[in-house]
């Protein structure tokens, strides 16, 4: 009897812990939405920020933060491929490719203030760009780099045996099975990977803030180098600052609520296919 | 994979493939190199005093980091004390008692969760959980908000969802088997998960927690917004809880104010503000590798 309630006990508390993560998730959705719901309108996307935020919309922000997030996925796409081939293909030696790994994995837990540092002594001062889209979208694109590589590199060790042997039983070339097998069979990894790196990308801030955006005066970039841009989560990080004058809060919530749809809308794309994986990888 | 190499010809994609991951290799190696080459200045001129010094007054050119290190662990361990329960607590639930049609649910809320923007998560804890935090420690009289507690809670939700997915993972990497095996010898589900489960997961679930907090000590925006930034605070006896309910600072969020701007122009300081980063880069790198290994260990058959 005692076993029956210890257990009882320990599923409601586990359980309540569960919840309590959920609701986090609504809890915080709701914060943002129930605040940023009102300064929703077609303007707010179209107009160009006045008042230091107060009034007007958030479309060069937007498009900044696009930019940027464009100027990342262009970066760690050649990037990540060269990795996931090198990884797959080209190294043979076991030891070699936990190394490259591993490489990869301290590379995502390095923290993203660093990345701006990082930035902000070889761009900004060194070949002296100045705050520029290009420094941000570099910088992003190294950041995300292990999440695409990774779900590259998974998605072609997953490949099935088959393929590769009948590719070479023609007497393919290795580069050939690459461009003929390998790649196109591949890309939905190339895909998911960026999708999910995007995400995070999008909501940077630290490797941004010193390199590529400013608060306001930017339009689109008229330079490759020089010109920086405004950017959505910036906007939101200098006027949280502020002492939060009450008419800039609503178009500060809608700027926070575009955002965080932003965000959530490239993890939902990825979503599918990582569920797929990863329910496969556990249920074998 | 099995595959021929054909002699004599030169693959671009291959030369290609070589020379971009060398390229972001290169790039990952230039930044940790540039960090500690670019840091000498400050170790020449404070050796190890910078990290066991109390004091930071630029102008004066003294650097100490202690207070800032103080502080990120601070921070960290309480983020940390709530969210490895919690997390872990949660994983447990979702993976050993949850059936699978509503485990796909509460998995996608985890992931939503862990990509909500730190700035959003910032803009929470300017305008709801600092006015919470100061009404919880009335008690104690703090000046604001803006505390080293505020900042731990917001990092304990921030950093949730890395504990639970990972723990999580952690969990799935024992055998079905050996639950079968443990259930028919009449032990309940709970005995089960505490007896098979949770000891067979144990490196992962510590790794999860050490990875977590890799996360938690690197974080900056967030915990810039609610942390108060106040230098030089050094806690005296050193294990009192009182600095919790005062403002603080941290390495990340002292690398993401002003000074940052500031200190390029005079190479002493410049070169104490890439030792803060560097300092920052070998506690979590470490932390990384750690948990690289105790993750790897636990998946060899």
């Amino acid at each position: 009897m005692r076993r029956k309630s210890v257990h009882r006990l320990f599923v409601v508390a586990t359980g309540l812990c569960a919840v309590a993560a959920v609701a986090l998730l609504v809890l915080i959705v709701w914060s943002i939405a129930s605040r940023g719901w009102a300064a929703l309108s077609w303007s707010f996307f179209t107009g160009h920020m006045r008042e230091v935020g107060a009034d007007g919309g958030i479309f060069h922000n937007l498009i900044g933060t696009l930019i940027l997030l464009a100027t990342a996925a262009a970066t760690s796409t050649p990037l990540a491929l060269a990795i996931a081939l090198v990884h797959g293909v080209y190294l043979r030696h076991h030891r070699l490719r936990r190394f490259v790994g591993l490489g990869l994995t301290i590379l995502n837990g390095v923290p993203s203030i660093l990345f701006g540092l990082f930035g902000m002594i070889v761009f900004v001062q060194w070949l002296g760009w100045g705050k520029s889209w290009l420094t941000g979208g570099l910088l992003l694109g190294l950041m995300i780099l292990p999440t695409v590589s990774v779900s590259l590199i998974e998605r072609i060790a997953s490949l099935p045996d088959r393929y590769l042997e009948a590719a070479a039983g023609l007497g393919l070339p290795t580069s050939r099975i690459i461009r003929s097998v390998i790649l196109p069979q591949s890309l939905g990894g190339l895909l998911t990977g960026s999708l999910l790196g995007l995400a995070r990308a999008a909501g940077e801030t630290a490797p941004i803030m010193f390199t590529a955006t400013i608060f306001a005066g930017a339009t689109i970039p008229q330079g490759i180098k020089e010109s920086p841009v405004l950017s959505l989560p910036y906007h939101i990080f200098v006027l949280a600052q502020d002492s939060f004058d009450p008419a800039a809060g609503g178009r500060l919530w809608g700027a926070a609520l575009v955002l965080l749809g932003l965000v959530l809308t490239l993890s939902l794309a990825a979503l599918p296919a990582r569920l797929r994986l990863h329910e496969e990888a556990h249920d074998t | 994979m099995a595959m021929e190499h054909r002699r004599g010809r030169v693959s671009l994609i291959k030369a290609a493939s070589w020379a971009f991951t060398l390229l972001a290799a290169g790039a990952v190696v230039a930044m940790v190199g540039l960090f500690v080459w670019q840091s000498r200045p400050v170790w020449r001129h404070a050796g190890w005093g910078f990290l066991s010094g109390r004091e930071w007054f630029y102008r004066q050119e003294i650097f100490g980091a202690a207070p800032m290190i103080y502080g990120t662990l601070v921070v960290a361990a309480v983020a940390l004390g709530l969210a490895a329960p919690i997390g872990i607590g949660a994983a447990l639930f979702t993976s050993e008692f949850l059936p699978r049609r509503l485990r796909i649910p509460v998995k996608v809320s985890l992931e939503l969760l862990a990509g909500v923007p730190s700035v959003v998560y910032g803009l929470l804890g300017i305008l709801l959980l600092r006015g919470w935090v100061y009404d919880l420690l009335e008690p104690w009289e703090p000046l604001s908000g803006d505390t080293l507690l505020t900042a731990g809670l917001l990092l304990a939700v921030m950093i949730l969802p890395t504990v639970m997915t990972l723990t999580e993972d952690a969990l799935r990497g024992v055998p079905a088997a050996q639950r079968l095996a443990a259930r028919g010898l009449g032990l309940t589900a709970t005995e089960v998960v505490l007896r098979v489960s949770l000891p067979q997961a144990a490196p992962g679930i510590l790794a999860a927690v050490l990875l977590s907090l890799g996360r938690a000590l690197g974080e900056m925006i967030a915990v810039f917004l609610v942390v108060g930034r106040q230098d030089n605070q050094w806690p005296s006896p050193l294990l009192t809880l009182r600095p919790l309910t005062e403002a603080g600072q941290t390495l990340a969020s002292k690398l993401g104010g002003a000074e940052t701007n500031i200190a390029y122009g005079d190479p002493l300081h410049w070169s104490a503000m890439v030792g803060l980063a560097l300092v920052l880069l070998a506690l979590v790198t470490s932390l990384t590798l750690l948990g690289a290994r105790l993750r790897r260990s636990d998946h060899a058959p």
